[in-house]
């Protein structure tokens, strides 16, 4: 798998595909929509999703808001279904913004884009987040797409962190 | 007048009379919501008692340093040239600004960027620019004229505490028996070790400081606000139906306390109970580190018995494998660090340590950010004024005191908030750091 970008890189190419911009608008919806398990469905057997705490972050020494392999992202989100997930019972009403789109790498069978995002998070009160979100998608030799990593570099990676316990 | 005080100069002193919110069973809800209490918590507890400040593993060569607040107060925790760790006031000397404002590097000195005061940081002062322009009383002086120390510092097995107070209990006083807590966790290190370097996860709960301390030490609400966790993802470790564990609660008395799961993994005799039970076999480096160290009894014991989980007054939580510290931002906010505590040298059991931690702590993780959420809505809850107490009667019948402090064998007792609300009313009431009941 292509390693997880860096929180900043230099576009490779200036073309994505449009299925592939459309595999992230999905991605975002689902998240936005709390609709866990199609969210989850998206994801590869070896999917990786990381929030890191900083920018230059190594998941084996530093400590991260997040590092969810595919057995953990599939916990994550049994814990939401559950309905007794209390910090997000019910589910915080969410949008968020993909922008800034780049294709950042490409592999033999995977694309690696960086995009900026902004997302509102209406809870107790409005919350925003902002930050900077690396897919990694490869397409299947069917020529569908699943989901292999995805890095959300919060700008305030720093802390402190509000409870963020829905899906970023 | 308190340096944060910013009451006009003719405002009644505080009305709030400690011993009219605390009984033996209950608390009155203003202790979570008033700005009284709060600002006497900032002058009794963290102005005048011991605080947790940091670890020496984060400042381990000269010059490091950490920032971090005391009660509000910038300090510096840094390690000078002669090797000694020293807890200073984050004040330059000179006009006041900030003097250091990186979370962490290292520095042997540290220059102001206003005028260009330079300290050693040792705290003296070593530079100082355009002298000519400072009459010769001022240049006698200088050599009075450094960054404030904190008023005492001293640590125990690594952990490290302050208190800005000259006079007071010593640090050994106020630890009493939450010592056997940290040597608990220190017994899972081959070397007596730990690594507090993996980065802290700071996550805001908009609740009460005291409410994020004290629900650590709840046997009582796993069962309801995990309940998530237990049917979704896994089972917990060990039952949390208290009558099906031989798990107990601790007043460890000084406001100490914990939940212990010692007697229920020592009757199961199984290793790593505490850590996914993990077999063995997934340790190897670490099990032969810790037997080189310790022999296989005491290693097996070792291992059986796990980590503490234990509070350590006023903001310090020794999660299992996880050091958190508690900083109190407002009557309704509060921030929590989190980091796992490391063992030097053994990446395999690091690793595992590190994906435990995100697994369960912070913002994000599957334990407390539903603990983060719970606590917020406690605070909207008390902004109803009645009924007037929190309840904590929970085993108080069922208490029983040994050697070790008041126990409870129901995990689900309210003994250790018992304890915690019967200390912070001797220390709000000045009955306590002085130890001589009267105001110093």
């Amino acid at each position: 798998m292509t390693e997880p970008a860096a929180a900043t890189g230099t576009p490779v190419d200036p073309a994505l595909e449009p299925d592939v911009l459309a595999f992230l608008h999905l991605e975002a919806r689902l998240a936005d929509e709390a609709r866990y398990s199609e969210w989850e469905s998206l994801w590869a057997a070896d999917g990786v999703y990381w929030v890191p705490m900083g920018p230059d972050h190594d998941p084996r020494v530093n400590l991260s808001y997040v590092y969810d392999n595919r057995k953990r992202i599939r916990s994550r989100v049994a814990q939401l279904n559950s309905g007794a997930r209390h910090s997000q019972t019910p589910p915080s009403v969410m949008r968020r913004l993909l922008t800034n789109v780049e294709v950042l790498d490409r592999g033999a069978d995977t694309v690696t884009v960086g995009a900026n995002f902004v997302l509102y998070e209406y809870r107790h009160a409005l919350t925003t987040w902002a930050g900077r979100v690396v897919h990694t998608v490869r397409r299947r030799p069917d020529g569908s797409l699943e989901l292999v990593a995805k890095t959300v570099h919060l700008v305030n990676a720093g802390g402190p962190v509000p409870t963020l316990a829905f899906l970023i | 007048m308190t340096e944060l005080d910013t009451r006009p100069p003719e405002a009644a002193p505080p009305r709030t009379d400690v011993d009219d919110l605390v009984q033996h069973d209950r608390v009155h809800g203003s202790v979570y919501t008033d700005p009284e209490v709060f600002e006497l918590e900032m002058e009794q507890i963290f102005r005048r008692g011991w605080v947790y400040v940091g670890h020496e593993s984060e400042v381990p060569e000269p010059g490091d340093y950490v920032t971090r607040r005391i009660g509000g107060q910038p300090v510096i925790l840094t390690r000078g040239k002669d090797g000694v760790v020293r807890v200073l006031m984050n004040r330059c000397a000179h006009r006041g600004n900030r003097l250091c404002n990186a979370e962490s590097g290292n520095s042997t000195t540290f220059r102001c960027p206003y005028h260009g005061w330079t300290f050693n940081n040792d705290g003296s002062l070593v530079g100082v620019p355009m002298r000519t322009g400072y009459d010769k009383e001022f240049l006698a002086r200088r050599s009075e004229i450094g960054l404030a120390p904190t008023a005492r510092t001293d640590s125990y097995r690594g952990f490290v505490f302050a208190s800005l107070a000259a006079e007071g209990i010593t640090l050994a006083e106020h630890l009493g028996r939450a010592t056997t807590a940290i040597d608990r966790l220190l017994a899972l290190s081959p070397d007596g070790r730990l690594d507090l370097r993996a980065g802290w996860m700071k996550h805001q709960h908009m609740s009460n400081w005291k409410m994020v301390m004290e629900n650590n030490v709840d046997g009582y609400h796993a069962l309801f606000t995990h309940e998530s966790v237990y049917s979704a993802v896994r089972e917990a470790k060990v039952s949390h139906v208290p009558s099906k564990v031989e798990v107990c609660v601790r007043d460890m008395g000084d406001g100490h306390s914990e939940i212990d799961y010692s007697a229920e993994y020592t009757r199961l005799d199984e290793e790593f109970v505490w850590f996914g039970r993990a077999p063995r076999a997934k340790l190897p480096n670490y099990v032969a580190a810790m037997e080189r160290a310790h022999g296989p009894a005491d290693t097996h014991r070792a291992l059986v018995v796990g980590p503490p989980h234990t509070l350590i007054f006023p903001n310090l939580f020794l999660a299992e494998m996880n050091i958190m510290m508690v900083e109190p931002i407002a009557p309704g906010e509060t921030v929590a660090y989190t980091t796992p505590a490391l063992i030097p040298g053994q990446d395999e059991l690091n690793g595992r340590m590190l994906r435990r931690t995100e697994g369960a702590m912070g913002p994000a993780g599957f334990l407390i950010a539903d603990d983060g959420e719970i606590g917020a809505r406690n605070q909207l809850g008390l902004a109803a004024r009645k009924p007037d107490w929190i309840v904590l009667a929970r085993g108080r019948d069922t208490d029983e005191a040994d050697e070790t402090g008041l126990v409870n064998h129901d995990k689900s007792a309210e003994t250790p908030q018992r304890g915690w609300w019967a200390h912070w009313a001797e220390v709000l009431g000045g009955r306590y750091n002085s130890r001589d009941g009267a105001e110093s």
